[in-house]
This record gives structure tokens, sequence and C-alpha cells, in this order.
């Protein structure tokens, strides 16, 4: 387990497809929520958040 | 064996976004209102040109929430801004790349934090830097968030190559200082995109001293985060099943696996 390579061959025999689409899902979900969503009363909620961490899509 | 990765991330991540959320709750919220409240006094009086009829529509859902609310909300994000960077950072790339990261124990997570700052929040700053609350940015929304977008990825690419090329020096056997100030020369390509991006302006008429200490703040905010993220990773130590099935872990060597 000395590679990255050899991590990349342990996940895939370690993981289901499902497993990693489900993983994709929540983190892109959860970035969208917190970075680029721009659906008003979600966005000004986050609004101090935002500027607190330095995020300017906004 | 990357579960017991992710799970470490996300405990790393719940960690860093605790600490985090209680930056928001105690310094970001009355922050970010103040300094919000200082700009839209100080355009009050000024040119209610287009800029300010964009803000009105952009503000449209504000006044439907009330300052708890948004309190509240915003010190949940925090969390779940740790809890993603955990997951992400020291969950799943910390999982594929650790065998390439340079330095051993606590030195790995941290030129990780180093390079998962870089990535999210540095790059992305050269571009967009960040705004106090009550400017209006001139760049349009799609603009920044395509931008945002590449920088991130600008900043993934340079720190994967900065990892590269150190690994490459010392493999060689360059010295050590050597290594480390050649690793940072990728970090002179981001200015190149840079160079190409618009210029990200800003219309409102918060003082600079103000505008100077909120990007001190937020930049505070951030390295805090990923330091409170890397330290707390390290402290968890390495999975016992990892230990025991690979006896060369951990051993330090001039990155002797580097690819």
């Amino acid at each position: 387990m000395s590679t990255v390579s050899d991590r990349f061959a342990q996940a895939r025999h370690d993981l289901t497809a499902r497993e990693v689409a489900v993983g994709l899902a929540l983190v892109a979900a959860l970035g969208f929520a917190l970075l680029v969503m721009q659906e008003p009363l979600a966005h000004d909620a986050l609004h101090n958040f935002r500027h607190s961490a330095g995020i300017t899509c906004h | 064996m990357i579960r017991s990765y992710v799970e470490r991330g996300l405990l790393a991540g719940a960690a860093g976004g605790l600490a985090f959320g209680l930056f928001v709750a105690i310094v970001g919220n009355p922050l970010v209102g103040y300094v919000e409240e200082l700009g839209h006094a100080g355009s009050e009086g000024g040119q209610h040109g287009g800029a300010a009829a964009g803000e009105a529509v952009h503000h449209a859902g504000e006044g439907l929430l009330s300052a708890a609310v948004t309190n509240a909300v915003s010190v949940g994000g925090g969390v779940l801004w740790g809890l993603l960077l955990g997951a992400v950072f020291f969950g799943v790339v910390y999982y594929f790349f650790e065998p390439a990261i340079p330095g051993g124990g606590a030195t790995k997570r941290y030129v990780l934090a180093g390079a998962g700052f870089l990535t999210v929040s540095g790059a992305p700053w050269l571009v967009l830097p960040p705004q106090p609350a009550g400017v209006e940015a001139s760049l349009s929304t799609e603009t920044r968030i395509l931008w945002y977008g590449v920088m991130i990825a600008a900043g993934a690419v340079v720190s994967l190559l900065a990892i590269y090329t150190y690994g490459r020096l010392s493999q060689r056997g360059t010295r050590r200082s050597v290594a480390r100030l050649s690793a940072l020369a990728p970090l002179a390509l981001l200015a190149l995109p840079v160079a190409l991006s618009p210029t990200a302006g800003a219309t409102g008429a918060v003082p600079a001293e103000m505008a100077l200490a909120y990007r001190g703040f937020v930049v505070f905010g951030q390295a805090t985060l990923w330091f409170v993220l890397a330290s707390v990773h390290a402290w968890l130590g390495v999975p016992s099943s990892i230990q025991t099935a690979d006896p060369d872990y951990e051993i330090e060597g001039p990155a002797e696996s580097a690819d």
C-alpha cells in the first residue's frame, strides 16, 4: 500500500459503484448548497457564513 | 480501508467544523452585520445607480428572514463547511495521496492542510478577494462562480505539481532545503489564470481600514480551520488495522513512494 495507484486499486476493490455514487452526490449537494446556491431564502440565511469564510459567489 | 480513512476525515471535520462554527457565532455574525450596515449607511447618500438597484433585487429575500435565523443557519453552515472539508480532504484525498505527500505523521497533515487552503481559498481569493458584506461586486454572479471554479481547479493542479516536484527532487537526492524551495515554484503558475481573469472590483462605502481588517478576519478564520483539521487528524493517528497490515508505514525516508 505504498503508492498512489495502489490506493486507487484498493479503493476500486473495496467500494461498490453505488457507494461511490452516493458519496459523490452527498459532497456535490453539500458543496452546492454552501458555495453556489442562489435561491434567495437559502442564500440569505447563509449570508454571514459566506462572508465569514470568504466565499464570494454571492 | 478507505472507510476508516473517511471516518477519520469526518471526525477531524466535525472538530474543525465546530471550531469554525464557534468562530462564525462569536465573530462572524456580529462583524458581518456591522460591516454591512457601514456599507449601506455609506452608500445611502451617494449614487443610487445601477449597482444599488441590483443590490435591492439581490437582497430581496433578506427581509423574510430574522437575524436569529440567519445567524443560526450561518453557524450551521460553518459546521457543515468543516465537515465537508474534513471528509473530502482528510478522508478521501488523504487516503489516495497519503503515499505521495511528503513528510511523516503530523507534517503530512499540515502539508495537506496547506494544499487544501490554497485550493479552496487561497487561489480563488487571488481573483475574487473576500469582500465585506454591504459592498456590491462589479462582476456578475455567473462570472464569479465560473472563476471560483477555475481557480479551485488551478489551485488543485499547482498543489499536485508542488508535491510532485518535491517528491521527484528528493528521490534524486537533492538537498531538502532546495527541494522545498523548488516545490514552491509551481505556485507561480497561478499568475497565469489570474492574468487572464477579469478584474473584480466592488462598489460600496466600507472604509479601507475596515475592509483590510475584514480580510484579515476571513484569512485567519480559514487558516485556523485548516490548522484545527490537520491537528485533530494527526491526533487521531493511523487506523490500527493499517499499522499492523503495513509494517513500512510511517517510516520516513526521502519520499521513496512518490509514485
